[in-house]
């Protein structure tokens, strides 16, 4: 316990998977920020060489498995903490709670979407269920019959969004690599980039050709895995990001009973529009919440308690557009095992999303971006008004290039962070709607850092 | 002459059964790539055809670019200038050179895809240096001529004796209010007509604001956001009534007698005085991403002329094609000749005995498309 005691705090933890259980496997992480391992076996020697290294272990549970027998490996072995993954029966939960309050340890719930922890007093929140991130291939020739559209971006960046404007936890998601074909790399940098910029972690998993080539030491996957560590450490070294609020003035009020624990809703068909939103959860509306903004869309009308019609109310008094969804429309409940709309959710879908698209038309909410198909954007601002940040992730297997950005500010200076690369000064100059910048390209993930007024 | 004497001349000149079509001269030129040498190239194929100066001094210039689908569409990740558009910095050739020429106003036009908004935040969805275009020559100006734009009206060009589909078009006035009008184009094929040549170019000329699927029924709707499909291609609805409609509704719907008359159609109503087509870098086998079967290819040529049908006929020639072939025959298997059906309205010559090729012969820039 004394060695689980010296490992970071739990919010601050850097997830991977980890199949080995040899302590010299651990040299993998020198230089990367991954400290903390999830495991399915685990021994005393091994948790004490990672304690060693500041790496917390956790021990991995599933539904099904016997509470005495995982909770006996894990004290055993000493480790920092559970990792309770899967959807687990409520009562099956209780005995590996008792048992880390005994011991002292952290348990991270990774349950469906649709049963995430948010009443729990934990310091991380995560599910399992996830979009692995990247391009949708295209079938058949009807979906590339006309000159029309762009490519469709599966992401989970709306999810997580929404997730992180509704609680103070750290936030995970711990999807696997789609099995079949070995992924190459850009396809990992993808999902720290989802993840990232939508202020959570992914939870590290390799395919297990890539692990095991990995733990072989293969020259290709340790040229790999040192890319990986890159990308995770850009985000780490940056960690101040995450507490960062959404900028913007559209604020998009939902909660899971209208979508927002779904991908592909509505705060992501606005983000690849690339209008800069702020996720805010009906649970925490307020006139706070709401300061700044110019638009607001309330997808779910019915749903609002007297004291959020005021709220609503002050806003559109004090000049605020208010859009809101169709009275009798209604998403399903959230369900384990879907997390993207039906294609009926997304036909009534369209009809709120003609609306907002003709709400927002050409106007600069934040930001305005071109050339950016293919990517998606967060649009940030630090607590003291004077700095903004721009994440974007490009999803696609090529560099993007030629980007502008028009932003709403009065901005001085301007650079360009990037992951495996030096800053990169830019020269923002002024336009009729605050400044434009140019960047020249994005290989993977990047973000666009502005020294403005407040 | 008048510049509205030259569009009555043009618009007029539909040939009795003796008069022979135009011919003017064509230039082409060898370019290894759109970075060094892309310049000079141009200077020397715009001196070859009796030089710019005498077209462009003190006149307002209207470039026509081919900047076809919407830009989120990309062939295998590759800027669309390199693909399926016409490359900027061919643009920014073009513009420069027009500036050194004199040129008064130089202004670049497309109807941009789906859309009504301004054209310079298009070209920046495009990835395109919008600020070193603009600089690139005194009073460059950017119009997206899908819509009404600016003007307060729309141009009524005639197609004049022999149209088939539309006696006239409703337009942009941009293309009405110049001195001079270039057909900027891509070199490559088209699902369609065959060829996107300087002359399929011009089909975009026309906004979706009157001809679009989401045209108003009775007048046009100022912010289209789709394409031209259901009015041209297929006849299924017919333009704004504000616009001249169909001279025979009982005509055929098939897009391969449309697409290709309305073209030439256009063609006529719209004389283009300056043919560009960029054939430096391009795709194969169709006109954009959404086309199966497109290869990338580098052919890196640059074709000009001073009359469309001679310069897309030197083109096809280039391409491995028969200027004048048939409906049936490649690249015209399922649609009828663009080139001939333009000849036939007087715009110009297919007869490449006729047409004098200056810079490179057509031997030497042969690079064959698919057949």
């Amino acid at each position: 316990m004394l060695l689980a005691l010296l490992v970071a705090a739990a919010s601050a933890w850097v997830p991977a998977r980890w199949s080995s259980t040899d302590p010299q496997s651990l040299e993998l992480l020198a230089g990367t920020p991954v400290n903390c391992l999830l495991l399915e076996r685990v021994s005393r020697d091994f948790a004490a060489a990672a304690a060693a290294r500041d790496i917390a272990v956790l021990r991995l549970v599933r539904p099904g498995e016997d509470p005495a027998g995982a909770v006996r490996e894990a004290r055993e072995a000493g480790v920092s903490g559970l990792v309770l993954e899967g959807a687990f029966a409520e009562d099956a939960v209780a005995p590996f709670r008792s048992a880390a309050r005994q011991a002292n340890w952290t348990v991270v719930e990774l349950p469906p979407r649709a049963r995430l922890r948010w009443n729990a007093d934990a310091s991380i929140l995560g599910t399992y269920e996830g979009l692995w991130p990247g391009i949708r291939a295209l079938e058949g020739d009807a979906a590339r019959a006309a000159p029309t559209g762009g490519p469709w971006i599966e992401t989970n960046t709306g999810f997580l969004r929404y997730v992180r404007a509704s609680t103070d936890a750290a936030v995970w998601i711990a999807i696997k690599p789609p099995s079949g074909a070995p992924l190459s790399v850009q396809r990992y940098l993808h999902a720290i980039a989802d993840a990232a910029i939508a202020g959570a972690r992914w939870v590290v998993s390799l395919d297990p050709d890539f692990d095991r080539r990995l733990h072989a030491r293969d020259p290709k996957a340790l040229a790999a895995w040192a890319r990986i560590a890159a990308h995770l450490k850009f985000y780490e070294d940056h960690a101040e990001w995450r507490q960062w609020k959404p900028a913007g003035r559209l604020a998009l009020i939902q909660d899971e009973s209208s979508g927002a624990l779904l991908s592909g809703g509505i705060l992501d068909m606005i983000a690849v529009k690339h209008a800069p939103v702020r996720p805010v959860p009906k649970a925490r509306l307020s006139a706070e919440a709401l300061q700044g903004a110019r638009l607001a869309v309330n997808v779910d009308p019915s749903a609002l308690t007297d004291s959020d019609k005021e709220i609503l109310r002050s806003f559109t008094r004090g000049g605020g557009t208010l859009l809101s969804g169709p009275p009798d429309w209604k998403f399903p409940p959230p369900q384990e095992g879907r997390i993207t709309l039906e294609d009926k959710d997304v036909e009534r879908l369209n009809d709120i999303w003609r609306e907002v698209n003709s709400l927002v038309g050409r106007r600069n909410l934040g930001a305005r971006l071109f050339n950016v198909s293919g990517m998606v954007s967060n649009l940030l601002v630090s607590p003291d008004g004077k700095q903004i940040l721009l994440h974007l992730a490009n999803y696609t297997d090529y560099p993007a290039e030629n980007i502008t950005v028009h932003v709403a500010a009065s901005c001085s200076g301007a650079r360009l962070l990037t992951p495996e690369e030096p800053p990169r000064p830019l020269a923002p100059y002024p336009i009729e709607e605050g400044v434009a910048v140019e960047i020249e390209r994005i290989a993977t993930s990047s973000a666009l850092l502005l020294d403005c007024k407040p | 002459m008048t510049r509205r004497e030259l569009l009555g001349l043009f618009a007029g000149a539909a040939l009795g059964p003796a008069a022979q079509p135009p011919a003017a001269p064509v230039a082409i030129a060898r370019v290894a790539g759109y970075d060094a040498g892309l310049e000079d190239a141009m200077a020397r194929l715009f001196d070859q055809l009796g030089g710019l100066g005498r077209l462009v001094k003190s006149k307002t210039v209207t470039i026509k670019l081919n900047l076809t689908g919407s830009p989120a569409l990309r062939f295998e990740g590759r800027p669309l200038g390199a693909t399926h558009y016409v490359h900027p910095r061919v643009v920014g050739a073009v513009v420069r050179a027009m500036g050194q020429a004199g040129a008064r106003r130089i202004r670049l036009v497309e109807s941009c895809w789906a859309s009504g908004g301004p054209m310079e935040e298009f070209l920046l969805d495009s990835g395109w240096p919008v600020r070193a275009l603009a600089n690139a020559a005194p009073g460059v100006e950017f119009e997206n001529t899908n819509n009404r734009g600016r003007w307060r009206r729309y141009a009524r060009l005639k197609v004049g004796p022999g149209a088939w589909i539309y006696p006239a078009y409703d337009l942009n006035v941009a293309y009405e209010e110049t001195d001079v009008f270039v057909s900027l184009a891509k070199l490559k094929n088209h699902e369609t007509c065959g060829v996107t040549l300087s002359l399929k170019n011009c089909f975009g000329i026309t906004p979706a604001s009157v001809y679009g699927d989401d045209a108003g029924r009775h007048e046009p709707n100022e912010n289209p956001t789709k394409g031209r499909a259901d009015v041209f291609h297929f006849g299924k609805r017919p333009p704004s009534r504000s616009a001249p409609q169909e001279l025979d509704p009982a005509s055929s719907r098939d897009p391969g007698y449309r697409v290709p008359r309305i073209t030439a159609e256009l063609v006529a109503a719209r004389p283009v005085h300056l043919a560009v087509i960029d054939g430096i870098q391009t795709v194969t086998g169709g006109e954009g991403p959404w086309i199966r079967g497109l290869k990338f290819v580098e052919p890196g040529l640059l074709i000009a002329g001073l009359n469309p049908v001679c310069t897309d006929a030197v083109a096809m020639a280039v391409m491995g094609y028969d200027p004048q072939a048939s409906r049936g025959v490649p690249p015209f298997r399922n649609c009828d000749n663009t080139l001939k059906l333009a000849e036939a309205l007087g715009v110009g010559t297919t007869d490449l005995r006729r047409i004098e090729v200056r810079g490179l012969a057509i031997e030497q820039a042969r690079f064959p498309f698919p057949t």
